[in-house]
Parts: structure tokens; sequence; C-alpha cells
């Protein structure tokens, strides 16, 4: 039988903004109740993959924080893992912390679980894949390796800094950035399967072509030299997000009950760390629209187009109209908050015009205004 | 101090409720089961282990206790056992009563060898540290000591009625008495010493006109044998769900500012369960919701004033719900309307039902 490995590339991810300046986009809350990983993870668990490793890039306690010690990832406790892989030495080097070195870093995991091919997947693409039939093609005509993209028509603005794919005979020929040049692309979503003959090549090669090189790096070096290889093309909903703006667009989305379908599908559970939070309680006053609402949350005012996390006070006399609300912040006394991202342990009562401003404001993680 | 859970009980009073499921398996609180509040309270008093006896439809509950990893209570030191009635060499049987499911897991018990036990029961809604129970247990040196709750006198005749002396010992024990003496009713949770129960087990199981039940039985021996019986007055939130009625009486009472709020707080006594996946609560553009615990994973399109959602219920647009209770998976369809309902699990409700005096039961 095959053994198949997933890994989590977080050396991958982009940032959102201030939302990431203290922790990676990976363990970034989304619609109140995940974090962005663990749609990734899902996917992992979904299709069988139940060893996987976590490459973490930096920002490290964020990402143990919401793992925990919790096995909420794995079909067999024993025998599944999720394994944190952070490269110490190298943690704080632009240069050198990527992928590649991360991965030998911690090959103890690799030379033990005795992986015959490895997904990679990145958090900051969200997207619902069973990559079961995936997996059995390329297995069956021998691959090295499989990339998965897909097709959009607005690539001036989406998928910004991800890949082009440049596919001839339905081979990989190239990757090349994204600077937004054109709009009808086909882009890469970042997620590759790797024989295990590929990734020790990478392995022992990229230090003699470049020592900062990572995984994406040596498969544009291999595709340069000739190597080509099989791609997938996933027809379905996928985000990649970049920036602030689209994590705020990509949450607000969900307001429409319609898109859920898109990610939340039957026989496809997305896995979380539960907190045991009581469920959501509405006041007499209470008046609440078009919103996402989370265990914890007690609703006193108004909620209008927002998605409150869990834990979060909205007072009798409070208006929050197209809002994202992090975990255990209050909206107090009044106030009128429009179009914010509230971070957690935020307390707003203060503060009046929150209302009158262009665009997505951001208000810092426990900020009293 | 060992945790032994009555959890074998049909319930038959909460009608097709308990159809497939033991009631201490029945949903309650928009997010929880009856069971949840016992075992979080022996996680929460720092008990380590923790037997629950089960008999009638065990398959849900078995299943639902498992490890005993939702409370916590699979640590180093800690663990869970169901105990359903078992074959032995001396043939099989059932659990008779109370004590006699006890009885015959005597040597469950002597394996661990514990100093005192705790003897709960799994259809109970209270939130309460045992461990301050034990201490008045220990300090007054009691044989056994019973938590009771205050009454009013006319209450008083549903329940086991303890009747003490000032300093709270126990002189006289009456079931369900048609003129109380006394306003402190048990609430069927007791600390023994372990020796004391040991032996007051062995002597009931040879007593052939014996009901094998704690109330009935083993207390009034116990008082007869001059043992110290001690009363352990509990101030707090305490409902037995026994009826449709009490139970959904006992989910509203967590929509009123009073003790039952405190027990879905999020302190030292946090009730914990299962998480069930569900995907985040969705409210819609017509939705109007007031007065009201709504679980993850509903999806509310209608009204819902003054009641308990469950997760996974839906209530399509135009439906009014009005103090009810909509149990886990349920869907109330367009356009109708209910008013002091329980909605049991998975049902869909198609046409306008409303309670009076009595609360309705809507099922298949």
């Amino acid at each position: 039988m095959m053994k198949v490995m997933g890994l989590c590339n977080l050396h991958s991810s982009k940032e959102l903004g201030p939302l990431t300046a203290s922790r990676p986009l990976a363990s970034t809350s989304f619609l109140g109740r995940y974090a962005l990983m663990d749609f990734a993870l899902s996917n992992f668990a979904n299709s069988g993959i139940d060893q996987v490793g976590i490459l973490i890039e930096n920002n490290l306690r964020s990402i143990l924080k919401h793992l925990g010690s919790a096995n909420v990832f794995n079909s067999n406790t024993k025998l599944g893992f999720q394994q944190i892989m952070y490269n110490e030495k190298l943690a704080t080097s632009n240069l050198y912390n990527h992928d590649l070195n991360n991965i030998r870093a911690n090959d103890w995991l690799i030379l033990g679980a005795k992986p015959d091919l490895f997904v990679v997947a990145p958090p900051d693409i969200l997207y619902a894949i069973d990559f079961r039939p995936i997996i059995q093609k390329h297995i069956a005509n021998k691959e090295q390796l499989t990339l998965i993209y897909t097709s959009i028509s607005n690539a001036k603005t989406n998928f910004i800094d991800e890949d082009l794919v440049h596919i001839e005979h339905n081979r990989l020929v190239s990757l090349e950035a994204n600077r937004g040049l054109i709009d009808q692309a086909d882009v890469s979503m970042d997620t590759y399967l790797i024989s295990k003959e590929l990734m020790s090549i990478m392995l022992a090669t990229a230090p003699s072509v470049s020592a900062s090189y990572g995984i994406k790096d040596m498969i544009r070096h291999f595709l340069v030299q000739g190597q080509r290889y099989a791609v997938y093309k996933h027809l379905d909903y996928v985000r990649a997000f970049y920036g602030l703006e689209s994590y705020y667009n990509y949450s607000m989305e969900f307001l429409n009950y319609e898109h859920r379908k898109h990610l939340f599908k039957e026989d496809w559970p997305i896995y979380t760390v539960s907190h045991n939070t009581a469920p959501a309680r509405y006041g007499s006053k209470a008046i609440v629209k078009n919103s996402i609402i989370s265990n914890g949350a007690h609703v006193k005012g108004t909620v209008i187009n927002s998605i409150i996390s869990r834990n979060v006070f909205i007072e009798e006399g409070a208006i929050v109209k197209n809002s994202i609300v992090f975990t255990d912040s209050k909206i107090l006394n009044h106030t009128v908050i429009d179009r914010l991202i509230v971070d957690k342990y935020a307390h707003i009562e203060r503060k009046s015009n929150l209302d009158e401003h262009p665009g997505i404001l951001y208000i810092k993680q426990g900020d009293r205004l | 101090m060992v945790a032994m859970l009555l959890a074998g009980g049909k319930g038959t009073r909460l009608e097709t409720l308990t159809r497939k499921i033991a009631k201490p398996a029945v949903s309650f609180g928009a997010k929880y089961r009856i069971i949840d509040f016992p075992l979080s309270n022996c996680a929460n008093s720092g008990i380590d282990t923790v037997g629950v006896l089960t008999q009638y439809e065990s398959i849900v509950l078995n299943t639902y206790i498992g490890n005993g990893e939702k409370w916590g209570l699979n640590g180093i030191h800690s663990f869970t056992a169901t105990l359903p009635p078992r074959q032995t060499e001396e043939g099989a049987s059932w659990y008779r009563g109370t004590a006699d499911a006890i009885y015959q897991n005597l040597d469950f018990l002597d394996t661990i060898k514990p100093g005192y036990v705790l003897i709960l029961s799994g259809d109970h809604i209270y939130r309460m540290n045992y461990q301050m129970m034990l201490d008045a247990h220990k300090k007054s040196g009691a044989d056994l000591t019973v938590a009771v709750i205050n009454v009013s006198l006319k209450e008083a005749s549903r329940f086991g009625v303890m009747n003490t002396r000032e300093d709270l010992t126990v002189y006289g024990f009456e079931e369900k008495p048609k003129q109380p003496k006394s306003t402190l009713a048990s609430m069927g949770i007791y600390i023994f010493t372990y020796k004391e129960l040991r032996q007051a087990l062995i002597q009931d199981a040879k007593n052939t006109n014996s009901e094998h039940d704690f109330g009935k039985d083993i207390i009034p021996t116990m008082l007869e044998k001059q043992k110290k019986i001690v009363a352990y007055p509990f101030d707090g939130y305490w409902r037995d769900v026994g009826t449709i009625q009490s139970y959904w009486e006992a989910n509203m009472d967590l929509l009123e500012d009073g003790q039952a709020q405190s027990l879905l707080q999020n302190d030292s006594l946090k009730i914990f369960t299962e998480d069930t996946r569900s995907l985040p609560q969705y409210v819609g553009d017509h939705a109007l919701i007031k007065d009201s615990l709504v679980n993850q994973g509903a999806i509310i399109f209608g009204t819902v004033e003054h009641s308990i959602i469950f997760h996974d219920v839906v209530i399509e647009e135009g439906a009014i719900v009005k103090d009810s209770v909509i149990m886990p998976g349920a869907i109330v369809k367009k356009d109708v309307i209910l008013e002091r309902t329980v909605v049991a699990p998975q049902f869909k409700v198609e046409k306008h039902v409303k309670g009076n005096q009595d609360i309705v039961l809507v099922n298949k």
C-alpha cells in the first residue's frame, strides 16, 4: 500500500496585513469557528491522509495554541499524527528558512514514517478536494510530480504572487509569478503531489543549486532543465488569500447562504479544535440579520451582515454592521461599527464614529476604543 | 473518591424522547446531553475515576461516554468505565435497583479500593463541586452524607425527605411523604465511606424483601443500625427532568436571568460536551431571534422567540417558534407556527402545533 504523508506548508503562505502581524495566516480565525489551516488539514483527513507534518515558518506559539494536544484531525490517534515541523536554527533567517531546509531539519519524521508520496498543501488557498483520485492517477502514471491548478478570469486582482501555470500537451511546462497583467489565466493552487524520489532529489540537489531554494524554486529549476510534470485541474471553489481585504471579502461571501456549500460539502466535515463554549445567547432586544454567530456569543444589540466569533458580547444599543468581530471582544455602550475587523480581546465603548471611514478598518488585539 | 453514576433508567415519563435512548443521553440546553452535567461536575471536582452504570437502551449512551475523553476523564490518573450488567459465574442478572447496580459492581470498586464512593444520578441538571461535599463528609465523620435541597412543603411530597436535627444529622427518612415533616429533599447524591457502603450492600443483597433501592432500603436500614447520616445542603439550581413538562421548564429556565443561567457559565464549573462538528450558525436576512439560546449548526430564516434551538436545526422562512425546545437536526418548515412545544430530534414539522397548559411533544 502506498504511504502518503501530508505536508501543510506554512512557508508558502501569504500575509493578511495587520491580522498576521503576530500570528501566521494558518492560525488566523475564519468564520468565527475555524483557523484557516483547518481546511487544508481537513482535506488531508477526509482524503484518508492520517500522517501530516505542519511546516511552520514562524510564530510557532500561535500554531501550537490552536492545535493544542488535540487529535481532532486523526482517524487513528495512535497511527496518525500532526507533527509540528519547525526549523529552530534557521527560523530567523529570511534567506534560509524555507520548506526544504525545514524538511531536512526534521528528516527524522520522514525516515520514521517512510512515505512513498507527499501531498503538499498551503494554508492560504482555500478549497475542498478529495486527493484520493488524484493520488491514484499519479501512481498509475508513475508521476514524479502532479500540480493542482485552477482557471480564473480575474487574475489581475486574484492569485497575485501565486504562479501562472503554463501547460502544453497536458504537461506542466513552466511556472511564473502572477503580476496581475492578464485576467484569464491558469493559476497554481500551490498544491503538489511529490514522489519520495523527487523529494530526495530536491533535498539532495537544492544546496548545490541555491541554498535559499525551497520546493517551488526547485520545481521551477527542474522545469527550466526540461522536466515536464503532470497537472490536475480543479474546477470548484477556490480562494487565494492575499492581504486584509481578501480576508474580509472571502469571509463576507459566506453570509450568502448559498455560498457555504462550496466549502462545506456533504460528507466533507471540517474539523477544528473545539472550546466547549455554551450556545449563543440572544437578548430580548436583539436584532440579528444575515450573520454568522458563534457559540459563546451574547447578543443584546444589533448585528447585521457580520461574523461574530466565540464569546463576543454585543451590548444592548450597540450596532455592528458589515464587520468581523474576533473571539472575546466586546462592543459596548451604543457604539456603532461598520466595516471593521475587530481582533481578539478588544473593547469598543467610547469611540462613536467607527462607521465613518473608507474601506476596512482593523482594530488591534486587546485595544480599548 | 470514586464516582458511580446511575444511568440505567428508562425515564418512561419522557415519552418517546427515550424510545431508543436512555434518559441521561437525552439532549438538553441547546448543546448538551443530560449526563454532561454530572460528568462535568465530576471532572470539575477533581474526581478521576467514574463508573457509569448503564442498562436501558445503552448503545447511544455507552458510545457517548466512550473513554470519558469529552469531560477530560481519560488522563493519566483518570478513567471512565461504562458498567452494564454482565454474565458471571453465578449467572446473569439485570440491575434490580439502584443499590443492586452498585452491589453487582463491588468487584470493580474493590480493585480501586476507594476511601469514599460518590453515588450520582445520571438525569439531574445542576452544577456542584463534590469535593466540598466530601470535605463536609470527612469533617462530620459521617458514614453517609446525602445532598439535600430546600423545597416548599408542598413540593416535598414528591421527593425523598430527610428529617434532620439542628446539626444536620439525619434521624428519619421518608420517601414521598403525604405530610412531610421537613423540606429537605434528597437530590440522589450520596457520599459513602466505602467500607460502610460495601457492608450495607452485601447485607441488602441477602434481603429477599428488599427492592435494592438506596432511598427505600439502604438509607432506612442504615438509620435503623444507628449509622451516622448527615445532610449536605445545596442552594444552587437543581432539577430532575423527569417529565416532558419539567424537561421543557428546565430548558426555559436557561433563558431567565437567575440561577439556571449560571449553568452555562464559563468558569471553574464549566459544563463539557461533545463537539458535533456542526457548521457555523447562520441567521438569515429576514430572521428574528429574541430571548433564546441557539447552538452552532442552526440555520435560522424564520422567527425564534424565547426558545432553545439545538445544533443542525433549520427554522425555515416564515416559521414562528415560540416558547419551544427544538432538538438536534429537527426542521421547522416554512410558515409553520410552534408554541409551547418540544420537537424531537431529526423531526420535520410541517403543521402548526400549539401547546396550552401542557407542553406538546412533537414526534413521529
